[in-house]
C-alpha cells in the first residue's frame, strides 16, 4: 500500500479540484445557452447560426479537455479517479451520449446512426464511457461528411463500442498515435498533437476497465461501414 | 434498435425496458439548489423546457432546507458543493432523516466531477442518480426517466423494506430480478442487505458469491469478509478487507471495516493507523472521525484523538449525524492534557446542543465530569459528581445504554459509591441475562472494586430473576392459558424493559394469541412496539424477521386486494417459543 499523499499535494489537488468547479459551472451555463440559442433559431433565418454551432463544438471541446485533464490529474496524482463500475443497459448509454451530442449534430446537419441491442447489460463506469464516446463523436462530427455511425455489441466476451464516420478517416500519422497510446503513454506527443489528451484519455479509461485478468483496449482505424475513420474501444 | 435518426429530433434514444409509461414532467414540483445563480437560472430554464411550473430555488443548504421543511417535492436537482454551511449529501441526509421527502421523490446530485464520496458512500445514503455538469436539457430528461423506470422496479421492495417486512421485501427482489435482469446486481446488492438485518448471513453471503460469479464487485467481496468477521473469522476478514484495498485503493468502507477487524484482533495500533489512512482520503464522515477519536483516546495517542474529535465536531456543525461522543470525547482529551476547565466549557455546550434530542446528555455530561477529574487527579470534585449522578439516578427509573451504564458503574465504584452502582449492574445483568461476555465483563468491574464474591451472588440472583419470569410466561402458553401468558408478558417487560429475550417472547406469545382467537388490532400495535424496540437495542435478529413477516400475515386483507406473493415455508418455521435458560 501506498503512503497517503502529502498535505501540500492535498492542498494543492483542493484548490484545482475548486477552481475546475467554478470553470465547470462557467462552461454549463456558456453551452447550456448555446443550446438554447441553436434551438430557438434555424439556419435559414438566422445568418449567425453556423458562428453559434461553432462555437457549440469548441465550448464541449474545452469541457471535454477539461474533464480529461481532471481525471488524469486524479489517476496520475493522488487521490485517484473514483473508478465506479455498474451494471447499464446499452439503450441507456446511447441515450446518454445522444442527449449530449444531438444539439450539436442537430446544428452541422449531421446524422447520427445507431445500431445497439438496448437491452444489452454490460458493466461499465457510465460518465467515463458518455465522456470517451461524446469526445469521440464530436471528433468525428469535425471531419464526418454527413453521417456518424454509433455501433455497440458484444464480441467474443467483450463490449466493442464503435464510433464510426464517413469522412477521409485517420491520417497515418494519428494511427500510429493511437496505436501507441493503446500501448503505453510515452507515444503521444502533447505539445504537437492536439487529438492527443483525448486519446490518451481514452485509453486510460479502457484500461481501467478490467475483468478476470483482461482490460480495456482503444484502437484507431479506417474503413468500418463507411471506409472512413472507425474510433474503436473494447471492453471486457 | 437499428434506428438511423436525425439527431435534434430528439426521441430516438434506446429505452432499455422497453416499456416507458410517459411521465408527466410538466406537473411536477421541483426544487434546484445551487450557489451559483447562473446554473440555477440555466436548470430552471431546461425544467421550464419540460414543461415545469413549479420550480423552488435555493442558493444554500440552509435554504434548502427551510423550503424542504414546508413543501414536499417531486424532484430535487441539488449541487454537491454548496459554499459554506450544509452540502448537497448533508442536504440529503438530513431531509431523508428528518421524513422531508417522500420515497418517491426523484433526488438528483449535480457535481462538476465524481467525487470518493459519490462512488464509496453507503447505499442508503445515496441519492437517486448522480450528474456530471454540464447538464444539457436532454441529459435531464433522460435521466429523469431512467429514475422514474427504477424506482418503480423498487417501489414494493421499498415499501416492505420501510415496513421492516424484511423477509417478503427479499421475495420481491427475488420476483424482480425474474422481470428486470438489468437491475440484477443492484436487487442482490439489496436482498443481500435484508438477509443480513433478518439475521440470516449463511443466505446473505450466498447472495454475494452469486454476485461475484458475475465480476468482481468490491462491496461483495466487503459483504461476505462482514459475514466472516461477525462469525469470528477475524484473520480471513482482514485478508479480505486488504485485498479489496488493494484492489481498489478508494474503497473507504474497507478500511473502516479492517480498523474493525483489527480492533478485534486486540490490535488497536493497527486498527487506529488504519482509521488515520481512511479519514485522511475520505474527512468528511463524522461516524469515522469519532471512530478514530475513541481509539486513539484509549491507546493514549492523545494529540491525534484531539484532532479527530475536533474535526468531529467542525464536520457534524451542518450535520443531522452529529452526536455528543465527540464533545465527551474531547473534554475527556482535556482531562487528560492537565486542562479541566476547557473540558467543562465543551461538557457545557454538549448539555446545551443535545438536551433536546438526546435525553441521557446530562448523565453522559455529569459521567465525563467525573471521568475527567478523576483522570487528572481532583478527587475531591470527582466525588461531588458521583454524588450529583446518584442524585440523577434516584430521580429517574430510565437507565442509559449499556456501555453507559458500565462506565458510570466503573467511576461511581472509583469514588467510593455502592448501592448506586451495585444497583446499575444488577439492572445491566437483568436485562442481558442471556449474555455471557457481558457478564464476565460485569464480574470484572465488580471484581475491581473488590466486590468478586458478592458480586458473583448478585449477577447469580440478578439472572435468576429475568430468567424466572421468562419461564413462567412460556408456562402459562404452553398449558394454553393465552391471555394470561400475554398479561404476565407484559409486566414482565415493565420490570426488565430491555432483555431481548423476554421482548421477543412477548411478542411470539402475542403472535401466537392472534393466530389461534384471531386478529386484534391493540395486540398487533403492541407486537409491532415490542419488535421495533428490541430491533434498535440489537439489530439483525433471525426472530425479528420472523415476527414481522408473521405479524404481517396476520393483517387483515383489505378488500380486493390479493396477496401478491406466497407464503413460504419459512414464514412459518419460526414459530417456537424459548424455552428455560
Amino acid at each position: 500500500m501506498d503512503e497517503p499523499s502529502s498535505a501540500p499535494e492535498h492542498e494543492l489537488f483542493l484548490f484545482l479540484a475548486s477552481t475546475a468547479h467554478d470553470m465547470k459551472n462557467s462552461i454549463s451555463v456558456l453551452s447550456g445557452t448555446l443550446e438554447r440559442l441553436l434551438g430557438g433559431a434555424a439556419p435559414s433565418t438566422n445568418p449567425d447560426y453556423p458562428q453559434l454551432a461553432h462555437m457549440l463544438y469548441q465550448t464541449r471541446r474545452l469541457n471535454d479537455n477539461l474533464m480529461q485533464l481532471l481525471a488524469l490529474y486524479k489517476k496520475v496524482g493522488k487521490p485517484e479517479y473514483p473508478f465506479d463500475l455498474r451494471p447499464l443497459e446499452m439503450g441507456h448509454l446511447v441515450e446518454q451520449v445522444v442527449a449530449v451530442a444531438q444539439v450539436l449534430l442537430g446544428s452541422r446537419g449531421i446524422r447520427l446512426e445507431l445500431d445497439v441491442d438496448p437491452a444489452l447489460v454490460w458493466h461499465v463506469d457510465e460518465d467515463l464511457v458518455v465522456g470517451v464516446l461524446s469526445h469521440a463523436i464530436n471528433n468525428a462530427i469535425h471531419y464526418t461528411c454527413d453521417t456518424v455511425r454509433l455501433a455497440i455489441r458484444e464480441v467474443d466476451g467483450w463490449l466493442e463500442l464503435r464510433v464510426e464516420d464517413n469522412g477521409p478517416g485517420y491520417p497515418p500519422a494519428l494511427l500510429k498515435a493511437g496505436a501507441s497510446a493503446a500501448r503505453e503513454i510515452g507515444g503521444v506527443n502533447f505539445m504537437t498533437n492536439s487529438t492527443g489528451l483525448g486519446l490518451y484519455f481514452s485509453s486510460e479509461v479502457a484500461k481501467m476497465h478490467r475483468h478476470r485478468g483482461r482490460h480495456g483496449a482503444l484502437r484507431l482505424e479506417n474503413g468500418g461501414h463507411y471506409g472512413g475513420g472507425c474510433f474503436v474501444l473494447s471492453l471486457p | 434498435m437499428n434506428a438511423a435518426a436525425h439527431a435534434g429530433t430528439g426521441a430516438l434514444a434506446g429505452n432499455g425496458a422497453g416499456k416507458i409509461d410517459e411521465v408527466d414532467w410538466a406537473g411536477k414540483n421541483y426544487l434546484v439548489v445551487d450557489d451559483f445563480v447562473g446554473v440555477r437560472q440555466l436548470l430552471r430554464e431546461s425544467l421550464r423546457s419540460l414543461g415545469a411550473r413549479n420550480i423552488d430555488q435555493a442558493s444554500s443548504g440552509g435554504e434548502a432546507m427551510g423550503l424542504l421543511a414546508r413543501i414536499r417535492y417531486d424532484v430535487v436537482l441539488c449541487d454537491f458543493n454548496l459554499g459554506d454551511g450544509k452540502n448537497g449529501q448533508q442536504v440529503l441526509e438530513e431531509a431523508r432523516a428528518r421524513n422531508l421527502v417522500n420515497p418517491s421523490t426523484v433526488w438528483l446530485m449535480v457535481s462538476a466531477e465524481k467525487s470518493v464520496e459519490s462512488v464509496m458512500g453507503a447505499a442508503e445514503h445515496q441519492p437517486d442518480a448522480y450528474l456530471i455538469k454540464p447538464i444539457t436539457e436532454g441529459v435531464l430528461l433522460t435521466r429523469l426517466n431512467r429514475v422514474w423506470q427504477r424506482k418503480q422496479v423498487f417501489r414494493q421492495i421499498d415499501q416492505a423494506y420501510a415496513e421492516k417486512d424484511y423477509l417478503r421485501a427479499a421475495r420481491l427482489c427475488d420476483a424482480q430480478i425474474a422481470a428486470h435482469k438489468a437491475h440484477e446486481i443492484d436487487l442482490l446488492r439489496l436482498k443481500a442487505r435484508l438477509m443480513e438485518k433478518s439475521g440470516e448471513p449463511a443466505r446473505a453471503r450466498e447472495v454475494y458469491e452469486a454476485v461475484l460469479a458475475q465480476r468482481e464487485y468490491q462491496w461483495a467481496r466487503v459483504g461476505i469478509a462482514k459475514i466472516r468477521m461477525a462469525n469470528g473469522e477475524f484473520e480471513q476478514a482482514r485478508q479480505m478487507f486488504q485485498g479489496v484495498i488493494a484492489e481498489n485503493r478508494h474503497f473507504v468502507e474497507a478500511y473502516d471495516q479492517l480498523a474493525l477487524a483489527y480492533q478485534n484482533m486486540g490490535k488497536s495500533e493497527e486498527s487506529c493507523a488504519i482509521l488515520e489512512r481512511a479519514a485522511t482520503m475520505s474527512p468528511n464522515s463524522v461516524p469515522r472521525q469519532r471512530h478514530l477519536g475513541n481509539i486513539a483516546l484509549k491507546i493514549g495517542k492523545v494529540g491525534l484523538a484531539e484532532k479527530a474529535y475536533r474535526k468531529c465536531i467542525a464536520i457534524g456543525e451542518y450535520s443531522v449525524m452529529k452526536t455528543p461522543d465527540a464533545y465527551l470525547g474531547l473534554a475527556r482529551v482535556c482531562g487528560r492534557k492537565n486542562d479541566p476547565k476547557e473540558a467543562l466549557r465543551l461538557l457545557m455546550s454538549a448539555q446545551r446542543e443535545f438536551a433536546a434530542e438526546h435525553p441521557d446528555i446530562s448523565l453522559r455530561v455529569k459521567i465525563t465530569e467525573g471521568l475527567v477529574y478523576h483522570e487528572s487527579g481532583d478527587e475531591r470534585r470527582a466525588r461531588k459528581a458521583g454524588a450529583e449522578l446518584e442524585d440523577l439516578l434516584a430521580a429517574s427509573a430510565e437507565r442509559p445504554d449499556v456501555p453507559t451504564c458500565l462506565e458510570l458503574a466503573t467511576l461511581l465504584f472509583g469514588v467510593g459509591a455502592k448501592e448506586a452502582p451495585v444497583e446499575l449492574l444488577c439492572y445491566v445483568i437483568r436485562n442481558n441475562h442471556d449474555n455471557p461476555l457481558l457478564l464476565e465483563e460485569v464480574q470484572k468491574i465488580f471484581d475491581e472494586a473488590e466486590m468478586g464474591e458478592e458480586g458473583l451472588a448478585l449477577i447469580q440472583a440478578s439472572k435468576k430473576e429475568a430468567t424466572d419470569l421468562m419461564n413462567q410466561g412460556v408456562l402459562l402458553w404452553k398449558t394454553g392459558k393465552l391471555g394470561e401468558a400475554v398479561d404476565w408478558m407484559r409486566e414482565a417487560r415493565g420490570k426488565v424493559p430491555h432483555n431481548q429475550r423476554i421482548l421477543f417472547n412477548a411478542a411470539q406469545i402475542m403472535v401466537s394469541h392472534m393466530q389461534q382467537q384471531g386478529y386484534d388490532a391493540g395486540l398487533s400495535a403492541e407486537a409491532y412496539e415490542v419488535l421495533h424496540h428490541v430491533d434498535r437495542l440489537l439489530p439483525g435478529q433471525q426472530r425479528f424477521a420472523q415476527l414481522m413477516e408473521q405479524l404481517v400475515l396476520l393483517q387483515p386483507q383489505p378488500e380486493g386486494e390479493g396477496v401478491d406473493e406466497q407464503e413460504d415455508a419459512s414464514a412459518s418455521a419460526g414459530r417456537t417459543v424459548d424455552t428455560v435458560a
